[in-house]
């Protein structure tokens, strides 16, 4: 996998023509970093999945340009799309969309299979990733067998299977209850950090806001508040960098949830930064 | 491929009714004109099983007569010692023939009459399965089928020609859908037509390592007023008029079996397309190019015909076998050649059938994933 930066300049969608047009997302720019979790949050229509679905070279903006690394995709002829979203993007959905009459490994293995691996080492590639995602038990079970967890873990492995740079996911924890929904969050964000890959989330359930690194209020197909997330390297605890207590130390700023926190941090009693930031929830 | 086909053989396993439908479908509709040629052809080898059966290598007839059915040969009684005297000619026997019916009681049949000289080695029964395969003055054999029909048994009479025939054998083979074959002396046919020194046809065994076509040509340029010919072309020209003859219905029914198995399966092809519009977008979404698509529907069209055909196929086989034990007069021959224009249908088939949902696999929104739908 190569790191790739994602980048959305005065993206416009407009649909229909005339008085009876519709502007989904509005002049939106936005670039997303390796590595990077993005949470692009909102109101039902205002715009968040058209948004993601022209992220991820599904639909083209209207105005403006989609650019993956220099490269101006929203500009690329429709038979070179499909080459992009198989091998740089990897889609996780509400529904989860999985293909009902293949298995779990099938499922998996055959998007690895359109992306020209071989029968053998797709199933390999899936066998793998599925294990690791704890499914080593469910290799030949339909979709129907599984649960909602279940459904989504198989969605990411088929979302990872080509290795992508980017990961894009739609209300992924909508159909999911409470506790899975941030087990799911907890991996997506894992898949980013571990392993460097920008994740991309569209979504309108506020309890995910703290897994993310960045997350973006978009209303009426503009963002409106810019919503930065940081970590208190103290407690753990994912804070708003406007709204957080700053504090520097060897030249760096740190954001944290309290007064308290930013004291022990700046008087140096916390010896492992790093290891409390990997300990988020 | 394994991709496309992996996703067809899914799609068409997981929808077993519609697979059901499409391959029994298909299955009918090529059993259709499998079934129509395996009966033609089957009549075609009872029509000619005479003519193959009887033991002659050259069939002699009047001028430009070429075959049997529905035709009537007369030739001077001469002619046979003439025949005789041609070189590559070993032996050479007369019969006469004229289509009539044989009746007992109720039971009325059409048949191929066959007046046989006394003693004759050629143009007689080659399966006698009771009874005596010689017939004398006054007697006759006739074939199983008809006698177990007639209920009639050796020593019964039947009427034949205007007169009354003791029943002395029973043969077998000597039956088709139309007639059957029934044997009278030579003599007794000659008398019932009047005693007109005249023969219908003579048989010809030629000698040890002669060519039947090469004295055929020589009986036709050596004895005035006949038409000579070896018994493969004379089976061939038998075989080609009840072709002839069934041509049109044969045709007819192609097209009948070829329109209702188009329509089935395309239809099935297009509901299954429809049906799976979603994992189609969910896949072009994944990045599944529309080739891929492509594929995956002919496939499931071609795996739906390939089965409808293997179906109809063993089907038609079946009837071949079970037809006849059903007591029935009716021969089903199922041929390389109907095997060949059927399965060129069902190939075809699959093809037309694929092209319309093609443009319903190309018209998917990849963008669809994103509508809320079935959660899968």
């Amino acid at each position: 996998m190569t790191a790739l930066t994602l980048e959305v300049r005065n993206a416009t969608k407009r649909f229909g023509d005339g008085d009876t047009s519709v502007v989904a997302v509005r002049d939106v720019s936005l670039a997303v970093k390796p590595g990077e979790v993005v949470l692009i949050m909102g109101p039902s229509g205002s715009g968040k999945t058209t948004l993601l679905s022209m992220m991820g070279a599904l639909l083209k903006p209207t105005e403006g340009s989609i650019h993956l690394d220099g490269t101006e995709i929203s500009a690329l002829s429709e038979g070179r799309l499909p080459d992009i979203r198989l091998r740089q993007f990897g889609f996780v959905f509400q529904d989860f969309n999985l293909l009902t009459a293949l298995s779990v490994l099938e499922n998996v293995a055959i998007v690895a299979e359109l992306a020209g691996a071989k029968r053998g080492l797709a199933r390999d590639r899936a066998k793998k990733l599925l294990t690791e995602l704890g499914l080593a038990e469910r290799l030949d079970f339909l979709p129907e067998q599984l649960s909602g967890g279940e459904k989504q873990r198989v969605a990411i492995a088929r979302a990872l299977v080509n290795d992508p740079a980017l990961i894009l996911a739609d209300e992924p924890t909508a159909n999911l209850d409470s506790k899975i929904g941030h087990e799911i969050m907890r991996l997506l964000r894992a898949i980013a950090k571990d392993q460097g890959r920008s994740v991309v989330i569209v979504s309108h359930d506020q309890r995910i806001r703290d897994i993310a690194d960045r997350v973006l209020w978009l209303e009426d197909g503009q963002f409106k508040d810019i919503v930065t997330m940081a970590t208190d390297p103290v407690c753990g605890m994912a804070v708003e960098r406007e709204r957080a207590v700053i504090g520097e130390r060897d030249g760096e700023a740190y954001w944290f949830c309290s007064r308290g926190c930013r004291e022990e941090f700046i008087s140096g009693l916390l010896p492992d930064v790093e290891a409390v930031s990997r300990g988020l929830p | 491929m394994s991709a496309a086909l992996l996703l067809a053989r899914r799609g068409l396993g997981r929808s077993r009714v519609r697979l059901i439908a499409s391959v029994g479908g298909v299955a009918l509709a090529l059993s259709l004109t499998l079934a129509l040629d395996a009966i033609y052809a089957g009549v075609a080898n009872q029509l000619t099983a005479y003519i193959d059966r009887a033991g002659a290598d050259v069939w002699v007839a009047q001028s430009g007569v070429r075959n049997l059915h529905m035709v009537a040969s007369w030739l001077p009684a001469t002619v046979t010692a003439e025949v005789e005297a041609i070189e590559g000619v070993a032996e050479a026997t007369p019969i006469l023939y004229s289509t009539d019916t044989i009746a007992a009681g109720d039971e009325r049949s059409v048949a191929y009459v066959i007046g046989l000289p006394a003693g004759t080695t050629m143009g007689g029964p080659w399966q006698v399965v009771e009874g005596s395969a010689q017939v004398g003055r006054g007697e006759i054999i006739v074939d199983r089928g008809f006698a177990q029909k007639a209920g009639v048994t050796i020593g019964d009479s039947v009427g034949v020609l205007g007169s009354q025939a003791l029943v002395v054998g029973l043969s077998a083979g000597t039956a088709s859908l139309i007639n059957s074959v029934a044997f009278i002396s030579f003599d007794d046919f000659r008398a019932l037509r009047g005693d007109a020194p005249v023969v219908s046809y003579v048989l010809v065994r030629v000698a040890p390592g002669a060519s039947p076509a090469a004295v055929a040509s020589r009986i036709g340029a050596g004895v005035p007023g006949v038409t000579a010919m070896s018994r493969e072309a004379f089976s061939a020209e038998e075989r080609r008029l009840v072709t002839d003859m069934s041509a049109d219905v044969i045709s007819i029914m192609n097209v009948v079996g070829f329109v209702v198995g188009l329509c089935v399966v395309a239809l099935t092809v297009y509901v299954a397309t429809l049906a799976h519009r979603r994992e189609y977008g969910v896949l072009k979404a994944l990045g599944a190019r529309n080739g891929v698509l492509y594929r995956v529907v002919m496939v499931q069209a071609a795996l739906s015909v390939a089965l409808g055909f293997t179906v109809a196929l063993l089907f038609t086989a079946l009837l071949t076998v079970l037809v006849p034990r059903a007591g029935s007069n009716l021969e089903l021959a199922l041929g390389i050649a109907s095997i060949a224009k059927v399965g060129l249908f069902a190939t075809v088939i699959a093809g037309l059938a694929s092209v319309l949902p093609i443009r319903q696999v190309a018209g998917v929104d990849p963008a669809v994933v994103f509508r809320r739908g079935v959660a899968a």
